[in-house]
């Protein structure tokens, strides 16, 4: 894999806030650029994968890319303000300066999905690092069956990448299924939990890899009703969240049972995850 | 034939290594014995029938605290940590203490290394001593050491009645011993002082079939959750990172931390997989007698003692080895 | 004595189902002791009571918050348990106290113990219980006068003695906080050191940083240490922190004439504000 290793594996590479666009009220899409353009070339990543960004004077934190290398569009990460370090980055203008450690831990193996029918399931923030999931499905079509969105969130201003939504329902067999936990006078869509929006939808398993990601406790839901639909856990993926300060496996601090969310992770089988010891 | 060095000129050669390199060797000041520097005026007053320090030297490679990198106020400019080339010789450490320093090496020195490790490892030389009374709490030959075990040092020294017979097992080692200073003897390497042994068989196995046991919640009833046993400890290395506002820099630290602290796995938004004390605590005993044997093959644990003589509420290692071994799945 | 506090604990679980008895037990090194939580009534035979048992296990309260605990202390430890109730951390209701007058503590570590009274002990005045509701033994008069001789080391000598004194000292700390979980006044969710935002001390340790936390977190027990001198117990690297608050504890004694403990009911000086007391101008 694929980036220049830094000699000192904990010092960041410089970077540069490029783009900055408002989501969601807590939830910025930030453009990075590395500043030495060769680390930016070489900074190859795939979707899953994750870096840390640091707010140098407060912390660093590792969030899932949320781009798709390919296409060249800019290293983005969707960073929702949640604790000390989020606050920070939310504070930054186009153009101030931060690090970015990375790309680190496993991802989707894209290849393995060809030909099979994508199912998609997010709540909240937890699409963001399958963004780059649907972006790769869009961008070969013809390498996959049907595309079949389940994006959620809390109320309908909360959707994350709602300005993307009419590009992924658009092509040929892509369906996009929004829900939100309670609607607003406006919203004509679903009001319901992600999880009974996929019993309701009941998706077929033939054929099909489901890729979740939200809150821990949308995942495991999700999980138990895929499993009564008769997805098998070796069909089920997903990527996982755990405080982390290394990322490298080095600090002992991500571990669920014996695999470390930084190395073994983030992205995991549910016939994985069945084997875990301790609960995510 | 082994090869004698009378305390006499063990003590002068100390004084000259004092010179040349960086000489950190047990010193003990109001009763608690610590590894420090020392300078050739303190060799003299080494005490080297010390039982054990109170924290492990773990410290000399890996340090409590460490400012990995700083960035200059531009928020660009980054500041590499000034390193010196100066060599160490760490003097007087025992067989435990050097195989806990083995065990993070297979951490630290693993990719991608850890570079502020490695380069205090490599410009660092162990000089052992064996131990002549072990503590009641010790079992390092039951983890696979021993009192009087030569691996992982670059010279160890074992006390006989005519002097310390000295053992040079690695290049640095070889180098370093002084010739001049020892003489040739027919003295037998003495055998090791008997340590009370902890059966470890299957231990992991029963560890892996007792996760979710009850167990685990009634021995953190009295946890109370400080750091100390893994403070103490040879061979744990959990730490954490963070930033500090300095005049014109930050800095960026690492220290340690334990796992054992409440908040550990907590995600800010609020989110903690190990919000009981049972399952914090669980998590150092796993990561102990599973999770590492089954990354790297041996148990993270060298048989010190130190946890069990510092943990302020008596949670003994060895009797939680022997009480999974008998629970029931 | 101890068949009292078996019975007393077997009693109490009987009655209480659900509950728990803190208590003493045989720790590992078959010598010393060590706390124990007794869920069943038939456990009780585990219960000990002797010159080893040195724990303060009145910290533990705070775990089971609301839940019906029966609680076996020394005079020193009851005071924690007024402590904790007066700053409303604890629900008296839910505890059952069993006092145990104090013969004393020997100077007990794993696996040895010295042939001499704990520091704490030699200084003690009260040997039996602030709180109980049973009292095991018979109740001892206290020690009349105060002794504060310990704190002679750090006094008449100068503030330059002093600073070289701590400074040495805390140079050992290795930031374990032991000291803050073993204290029954630490308790704070959020402690100084581990607040971000701002980061007022942080993880950090050299020797401004230990400073601030030791000095910090002495001030932090002025006229609330209960003298119970675990900190000290804890400690790995054997800092003398009773000094420290001992020497605050005099200070309070003297400024304020309190005892911190003593009764769940009096409000500590520095958490007192009344309207009619007013600082003396000082020419």
């Amino acid at each position: 894999m694929c980036s220049i290793p830094a000699a000192n594996p904990f010092i960041p590479y410089p970077a540069t806030v490029t783009g900055l666009l408002d989501l969601t009220p807590d939830i910025k899409l930030f453009t990075v650029e590395l500043t030495d353009p060769e680390q930016q070339d070489n900074f190859d990543y795939r979707p899953g994968q994750f870096a840390f960004i640091s707010a140098y004077g407060v912390g660093e934190g590792p969030y899932g890319i949320a781009s798709l290398a390919e296409r060249k569009a800019g290293l983005e990460f969707a960073v929702r303000r949640v604790g000390t370090v989020t606050r920070a980055l939310h504070e930054l203008e186009p153009g101030a300066t931060l690090g970015i450690r990375g790309p680190y831990g496993n991802w989707f193996p894209m290849e393995d999905y060809r030909g099979k029918n994508i199912l998609i399931i997010g709540g909240g923030i937890g699409i963001a690092p399958l963004r780059p999931v649907i972006h790769h499905v869009l961008d070969h079509r013809s390498d996959y069956a049907e595309l079949t969105i389940i994006n959620g969130a809390r109320s309908p201003r909360e959707l994350v990448f709602s300005n993307e939504f009419d590009l992924w329902a658009e092509p040929p067999q892509c369906k996009l299924e929004l829900c939100v936990d309670r609607g607003n006078d406006e919203w004509q869509g679903r009001v319901a939990l992600v999880p009974q929006v996929v019993s309701e939808l009941s998706p077929s398993p033939d054929n099909t890899v489901a890729i979740i990601c939200g809150p821990p406790i949308m995942i495991r839901f999700v999980l138990t009703g895929l499993k009564e639909l008769g997805f098998s856990p070796g069909q089920i993926v997903t990527t996982l969240e755990q405080k982390m300060k290394c990322g490298i496996g080095k600090c002992a601090r991500c571990n669920v049972g014996d695999k470390y969310i930084c190395k073994d992770g983030p992205v995991f089988t549910l016939e994985q995850i069945l084997n875990f010891m301790e609960q995510f | 034939m082994n090869r004698i060095i009378v305390d006499n000129n063990l003590r002068s050669w100390l004084k000259e290594l004092a010179e040349k390199y960086t000489l950190v060797a047990p010193v003990t000041s109001d009763g608690v014995t610590l590894f420090k520097h020392v300078k050739g005026s303190q060799v003299d007053s080494l005490d080297l029938q010390y039982s054990n320090t109170a924290v492990s030297p773990k410290g000399c490679f890996f340090p409590l605290s460490e400012t990995m990198f700083s960035i200059g106020s531009d928020g660009v400019n980054v500041i590499a940590p000034v390193s010196t080339d100066r060599e160490v010789v760490i003097f007087g450490i025992h067989p435990c203490d050097a195989a806990g320093i083995a065990l993070i090496d297979r951490v630290f020195l693993a990719e991608p290394t850890d570079t502020h490790y490695k380069e205090k490892r490599d410009r660092t030389i162990l000089i052992g001593l064996a131990c002549n009374a072990p503590s009641p709490e010790c079992f390092c030959p039951s983890v696979g050491g021993g009192p009087a075990n030569p691996m992982y040092l670059d010279i160890l020294l074992t006390q006989t009645s005519a002097g310390y017979i000295v053992q040079a097992t690695t290049g640095k080692g070889k180098e370093l011993t002084p010739a001049a200073r020892m003489e040739e003897k027919d003295i037998p390497l003495p055998p090791p002082p008997h340590v009370t042994p902890v059966p470890l068989e299957g231990v992991s196995e029963m560890m892996r079939r007792n996760f979710d046991s009850p167990y685990w919640d009634r021995v953190a009833d009295r946890c109370l959750h400080c750091n100390i046993c893994s403070y103490v400890c040879p061979c744990c290395y959990c730490f954490d990172i963070r930033d500090y506002m300095g005049k014109d820099k930050i800095d960026r630290v690492r220290s340690w931390e334990s796992c054992q602290s409440a908040g550990f796995t907590m995600i800010a938004g609020g989110h903690d997989p190990r919000p009981t004390k049972g399952a914090r605590l669980r998590q150092r005993w796993y990561h102990k007698l599973l999770y590492f044997p089954e990354l790297f093959g041996d148990i993270k644990c060298t048989g010190c003692g130190r946890c069990v003589r510092s943990c302020p509420v008596n949670i003994d290692i060895r009797e939680i080895i022997t009480d999974v071994q008998k629970l029931n799945v | 004595m101890i068949e009292t506090i078996r019975n007393k604990a077997k009693e109490w679980l009987e009655k209480n189902d659900g509950g728990c008895v803190i208590g003493y037990e045989r720790a590992s090194d078959g010598m010393t002791a060590r706390p124990v939580f007794i869920y069943k009534p038939y456990m009780v035979g585990s219960l000990i009571f002797d010159e080893t048992c040195v724990h303060n296990l009145s910290k533990y309260l705070l775990n089971r918050r609301g839940l019906k605990t029966a609680i076996v202390v020394k005079p020193c430890d009851s005071r924690g348990i007024n402590l904790l109730i007066n700053e409303h951390q604890l629900d008296r209701e839910s505890i059952y106290v069993i006092g145990v007058v104090c013969p004393g503590m020997k100077d007990a570590h794993f696996g040895r113990i010295e042939d001499r009274p704990l520091s704490k002990c030699r200084v003690c005045l009260h040997h039996t219980p602030a709180v109980y509701d049973v009292l095991v033994g018979e109740p001892q008069p206290e020690t009349a006068s105060r002794d504060y001789s310990d704190v002679a080391r750090i006094e008449g000598i100068s503030i330059h003695e002093r600073n070289a004194f701590w400074k040495e000292q805390f140079e050992r700390c290795i930031r374990c906080y032991g000291c803050r979980q073993v204290c029954a006044g630490c308790y704070c969710q959020e402690c100084f050191v581990d607040e971000l935002d701002p980061l007022w001390v942080g993880i950090r340790s050299g020797p401004e940083d230990n400073w601030i936390w030791n000095i910090g977190r002495a001030f932090h027990l002025s006229a609330r240490c209960i003298g119970c001198g675990e900190c000290e117990r804890v400690c790995p690297v054997g800092i003398p922190l009773m000094l420290a608050n001992r020497k605050l504890e005099k200070e309070s004694a003297d400024l304020f004439d309190f005892e911190p403990g003593m009764d769940a009911g009096t409000a500590p000086p520095f958490a007192t504000f009344l309207k009619e007391e007013t600082l003396e101008k000082v020419e």
